[in-house]
């Protein structure tokens, strides 16, 4: 019995704290960020198995924890509010080339993410390059080009 | 360029509800940074709240307040100078039933239960204040009100909160 508390009450705390951290850190996940969420999932994992290191346990938890994403699969498909709830939304960050600074800093995004996003996916130098970037519910950062914007200008060659 | 206005293309958003997130976002991390200042402060074990001390007649504990589930910590009992050879502490049944004694230091000459919990039997010198230290774990969640008396005294009563 307490194997299935235990495991509930550690899914919901864990997702309260990933959604209360706020989407940067799922989405643009850096190297620490990576070990962050190892030294996480080894201190849940001892927290939750305690002494017992039986199959039993085992299965129980895992049956216990994919039930629980199942559950809430279904109940953000049947609710919208609960779809936001749980996976936010997505929100533009730059619109026609133009940053939204206040939605940026409220959502801890720097210009240097979205330029990082830009070189990423489409090769593009400039933020007036950018017709839409929108920080879409999973974290990462995606772009839409200004119509106009050509292929990255080649670098000029330097004579050493 | 207002900022804070829904935009329909390319994507819809909320940022009615965009804000109340961010609200929401701002109040957990305080919740979150009181949780850390809470476990420095000992409210969940092993800090200035946690540490307990209980003093009834020649005898006197040293244990943790709050204590969490499994976690080993020790109970310190000082004894005045016995007037025999030998000296006892009986320990209430809560201890016995919700605690898992790893060491007694010193060991026990003799121990014996009964319905009103486990008496331990140590050697003693006259002239000194002896000191016995049990290790223990607790099994139980909540709370456990437990009574140490030593030999002839009076009951010193104290409490344990543990965590799960």
């Amino acid at each position: 019995m307490d194997s299935v508390i235990k495991a509930t009450v550690v899914y919901f705390t864990l997702w309260a704290i990933i959604r209360v951290s706020g989407r940067r850190t799922l989405g643009e996940m850096t190297a620490f960020d990576f070990v962050l969420f190892m030294i996480i999932s080894g201190s849940t994992q001892r927290a939750i198995t305690g002494q017992d290191y039986s199959l039993t346990n085992a299965l129980l938890l895992v049956a216990t924890f994919v039930a629980l994403d199942i559950g809430l699969s279904i109940v953000e498909l049947k609710s919208s509010l609960m779809r936001r709830i749980l996976n936010a939304m997505p929100m533009i960050l730059v619109e026609n080339g133009s940053l939204m600074s206040d939605r940026m800093r409220r959502a801890r995004i720097t210009e240097d993410n979205v330029l990082a996003s830009a070189r990423r996916l489409n090769g593009l130098e400039r933020i007036d390059q950018i017709k839409f970037a929108i920080l879409e519910a999973s974290g990462e950062i995606t772009i839409v080009p200004a119509e106009q914007a050509g292929p990255a200008e080649p670098m000029e060659a330097t004579s050493r | 360029m207002d900022e804070l206005a829904s935009r329909r293309y390319p994507v819809r958003e909320d940022m009615r509800f965009q804000r109340r997130s961010w609200m929401v976002e701002r109040a957990g991390w305080f919740v979150l940074i009181a949780i850390a200042v809470a476990g420095l402060s000992g409210i969940f074990g092993n800090g200035p709240a946690s540490w307990g001390h209980a003093t009834a007649g020649p005898l006197s504990v040293s244990y943790q307040r709050f204590e969490r589930a499994t976690r080993l910590s020790p109970f310190v009992f000082t004894m005045a100078p016995a007037s025999g050879r030998e000296l006892t502490l009986r320990l209430s049944a809560p201890f016995q039933r919700d605690f898992e004694f790893t060491s007694i230091q010193p060991p026990p000459l003799r121990s014996s239960t009964g319905p009103d919990g486990i008496e331990l039997t140590f050697a003693a010198r006259a002239d000194a204040t002896s000191q016995i230290v049990i290790w223990a774990h607790s099994r139980h969640y909540g709370l456990s009100s437990i009574t140490a008396t030593p030999n002839g005294g009076a009951p010193a009563s104290f409490w344990v909160f543990v965590y799960p």
